[in-house]
């Protein structure tokens, strides 16, 4: 009797047991049609159980061959283009270019444009952030806050759309200005109004019913933790970035445009649920950054100076010398880069991006070993990938 | 740190006469032979005066046509018809790839510009993905789009692309696809397309060529 | 209302049986009266077609740029369940309405055919945007973008736009439901609008 009790007890953890048994890993395919990984990203797991002992991204199923459309446009005609990189906030994509294609140029542009772009990008990165914040709910298994940043981002939308013209993409920037100026019908109160709104109501309520919501914390805080060393090593950026406790912005440390006139703080993870890194850290950065973008706004509309919006004629094509320059913003999902190489013609000779999903999106071939496939998805969602950006 | 000095600091560890300095560019950059590549990489990580704790980007270039100032004649890339056929042409691209590595130091706050080229028939370059992680899937993709392989690196396969597709679609001289595995790339010919501007017109009295299914 | 959207001018009639060729319900329920009860007389194929165009499932299939239009119709303030379309159904096997909302690329094509080809019939497809409609943008210098979505699966309804308004969609639905409710017939532009394009002038 005593001996059967000891075999019994011997069960699983016995090494002649576990030498027996064999157990092998489990081929998991996920994606690209898959309503958790946003938009057609395809990840290759090998589970052990519901561990996951490898992930291997495959990404190219919206490989739209941007590259190559930039050597066979003009400078101009590709704007369109950086649109369709992040839709969520084309306004930055727009700003990114732009920039590079006036470092090239020696371009000015006049304050005005600067302010106007200031503005539109800003509210640009907060549309992005409110759509992250939904999809992140949602992949966490929450509904209803998909809801009300869409509600949010309606307004932003319609904003955008009374001064660029567009709803969602707009194609809005000119190297050497914006395209359209301030309209007429009383858009800059319609903004202050709308910031003053959403800070002082939207943001409490997104927190009420997710940030500080008992669930959500235990889904996502000590899971997925990005160390500074990894975020470094992986070329993270922007949110992904900060979250892991480094507090570096391109719009503060590396200043482009008038940012640097402008006074706002960059919220950094501090670990205030779990360790600093992890899925909370990087959602909780992103609420933080749509306060400070509300300031930011503020501060560029009540001080927007009178004066000329764009310096070249919109009809004129752009004259680059040639030469090369590299040049980076602070787009909503991190850094947006653009290597321009131009051979003094009316095309780039090569426009190489480096888009900041692509590079955020990496490391989870790293931190995603060891999770639970149910917290590959809070550190998927938490990365905050847009697929028109990685695979461009 | 200025990007002479950062220069200066390079070619001390590297010996001379293994890299130039141009400053007379819009961003001055420094040009590596290729096969110091890694250990350039290396040395501007580690270095303690350095830290370039970051690479920022990594961009394959094919020089067809430029020379490595970037002065020359480009010629224009081929693209598909107004009917969606893929355009021809017999020229045979020529020059050199490039690669160019884009620094950036989080500690020090400053930034360099590395360059490496190579010709067009060797087209390889020792792997950075050892001194930086991000560096395996940048060099995945300039592999993928022109064409450059990268020497030891650990999982070579083609980034955005299928394995199988033909080309490398960044070089000069790339002709567009009519088909890829059986998936039509080709464009529908205009005179074929039922929207044109001369179809019948919206308001037009409305027909019975709308089936009828269920 | 966004307030670029131009208004109807006065003195056009804007109701929607006005832009069709058919009235909405007429033949789908004829209800005869007699002394004892009321009762109805219609056919199966009437009552099933009525069934489904009233409860269309979507799979949740987001390609691009497209897809966060699609999201928005499905959102909070255009609200694709009204028009009992609003069930997002992870699976093909599922659903019976494919949105193909962005660009089409080789690689994901055959995907796309895969999901199509595990729907169950009955099923159609809405090809949203310019890119799924002709390859839009990416027409000239794409190699890995696929010329339109009907190269690949029939589709049923085109909704122009790059991206189209969540409006716009929903009206490519309503045109679905009328295809599904098998009425012969064509959508006719309302006056306004057909007047307003001819002012528009076109370039060769």
């Amino acid at each position: 009797m005593t001996d059967d009790v000891k075999i019994t007890n011997r069960g699983w953890e016995s090494q002649d047991h576990a030498s027996e048994m064999k157990s092998e890993l489990l081929e998991l395919n996920m994606g690209p049609q898959h309503p958790a990984t946003h938009g057609v990203l395809r990840l290759l797991l090998q589970t052990d159980g519901e561990i996951v002992y490898k992930v291997t991204p495959v990404v190219g199923y919206l490989h739209r061959c941007t590259e190559k459309i930039a050597e066979g446009v003009d400078y101009k005609q590709w704007i369109v283009y950086t649109d369709r990189f992040d839709y969520l906030a084309p306004v930055t994509n727009n700003h990114a270019y732009v920039t590079a294609v006036e470092k090239l140029a020696d371009l000015a542009v006049p304050e005005r444009a600067e302010h106007l772009r200031i503005v539109t990008a800003e509210l640009s990165r907060i549309a992005s952030h409110l759509i992250a914040l939904a999809t992140f709910g949602l992949d966490m298994g929450a509904w209803t806050p998909l809801l009300y940043c869409f509600r949010e981002r309606e307004e932003i939308l319609n904003l955008l759309e009374r001064i660029a013209g567009g709803r969602m993409l707009y194609n809005y920037m000119v190297p050497g200005g914006v395209r359209y100026d301030v309209p007429k019908d009383n858009w800059v109160a319609d903004v202050l109004e709308f910031v003053t709104m959403l800070e002082n109501k939207k943001l409490p309520d997104y927190n009420t019913l997710l940030t500080y919501n008992k669930i959500f914390i235990e889904r996502t805080s000590d899971v997925g933790i990005i160390s500074k060393e990894t975020a470094f090593d992986y070329g993270c950026t922007g949110p992904v970035l900060r979250g892991s406790g480094v507090k570096f912005d391109c719009r503060r440390d590396d200043p482009y445009s008038l940012y640097d006139r402008f006074d706002f703080e960059i919220p950094v993870g501090m670990g205030e649920m779990g360790t600093v890194g992890d899925c909370w850290d990087r959602y909780i950065v992103r609420v933080r950054e749509i306060e400070q973008s509300c300031r930011i706004i503020r501060q560029a509309l009540e001080t927007l100076p009178e004066g000329p919006y764009g310096t070249l004629e919109l009809k004129k094509p752009v004259k680059v010398p040639a030469g090369a320059a590299y040049s980076r913003t602070e787009a909503a999902k991190g850094e947006m880069g653009h290597y321009i190489i131009a051979d003094g013609g009316a095309k780039p000779f090569r426009n190489k991006v480096r888009s900041c999903s692509f590079c955020n999106l990496q490391v989870v071939e790293k931190v995603g070993v060891g999770l639970m496939v149910s917290d590959l998805v809070a550190l998927v969602g938490s990365l905050d990938i847009v697929l028109g950006e990685i695979d461009r | 740190m200025e990007p002479k000095a950062i220069f200066d600091l390079l070619v001390e560890h590297l010996g001379e006469g293994s890299a130039e300095f141009r400053e007379h560019d819009i961003e001055p950059w420094a040009c590596v032979s290729a096969a110091r590549i890694a250990d350039a990489g290396t040395f501007l990580r580690d270095d303690p005066r350095l830290e370039f704790n970051q690479l920022m980007c990594l961009s394959g270039i094919d020089w067809d046509g430029l020379d490595e100032n970037g002065k020359g004649k480009s010629t224009a890339i081929l693209g598909y018809t107004g009917d969606g056929v893929p355009e021809d042409s017999d020229r045979i691209a020529e020059g050199d790839f490039g690669v160019a590595y884009h620094l950036y130091s989080h500690t020090q706050r400053h930034k360099f510009t590395l360059r490496v080229r190579v010709k067009r028939d060797v087209a390889a370059v020792p792997t950075v993905s050892g001194v930086w992680s991000t560096a395996s899937w940048h060099e995945r993709e300039a592999w993928d789009l022109v064409g450059i392989r990268f020497a030891d690196h650990p999982d070579l396969r083609r980034m955005l692309l299928s394995e199988d597709w033909e080309g490398h679609p960044l070089r000069k001289d790339y002709r567009m696809p009519d088909q890829w595995s059986g998936v039509p790339l080709k464009g529908q010919p205009y005179s074929e397309n039922p929207f044109t501007p001369d179809a019948p017109a919206a308001d037009a009295p409305a027909g019975d060529d709308t089936p009828a299914e269920g | 209302m966004s307030p670029t959207t131009p208004n109807p001018p006065e003195g056009y009639d804007v109701s929607r049986e006005n832009m069709l060729d058919f009235k909405v319900d007429d033949q789908l329920l004829e209800v005869v009266e007699t002394d004892a009860k009321n009762f109805i007389l219609t056919t199966v194929d009437e009552v099933f077609n009525w069934a489904r165009l009233s409860s269309i499932w979507p799979v949740t299939f987001g390609l691009a740029c497209c897809a966060i239009e699609m999201m928005a119709t499905s959102a909070t303030r255009y609200d694709i369940d009204r028009f009992g379309a609003g069930a997002f159904r992870a699976t093909p096997r599922q659903a019976d309405l494919m949105i193909v909302s962005g660009t089409v690329t080789a690689k994901m094509a055959k995907r796309l055919k895969l999901i199509y080809d595990q729907m169950p019939e009955p099923k159609w497809v809405i090809a949203m945007g310019s890119c799924a409609i002709g390859g839009g943008p990416y027409f000239k210098y794409g190699y890995h973008v696929v010329k339109g979505v009907d190269f690949i699966v029939p589709v049923d309804v085109y909704v122009p736009g790059c991206p189209p308004r969540p409006e716009v969609l929903l009206e490519g639905l309503m045109r679905l439901q009328d295809k599904i409710r098998g009425r012969k017939g064509k959508f006719r532009a309302p006056k306004w609008v057909t007047d307003y394009a001819k002012k528009i002038p076109y370039r060769k």
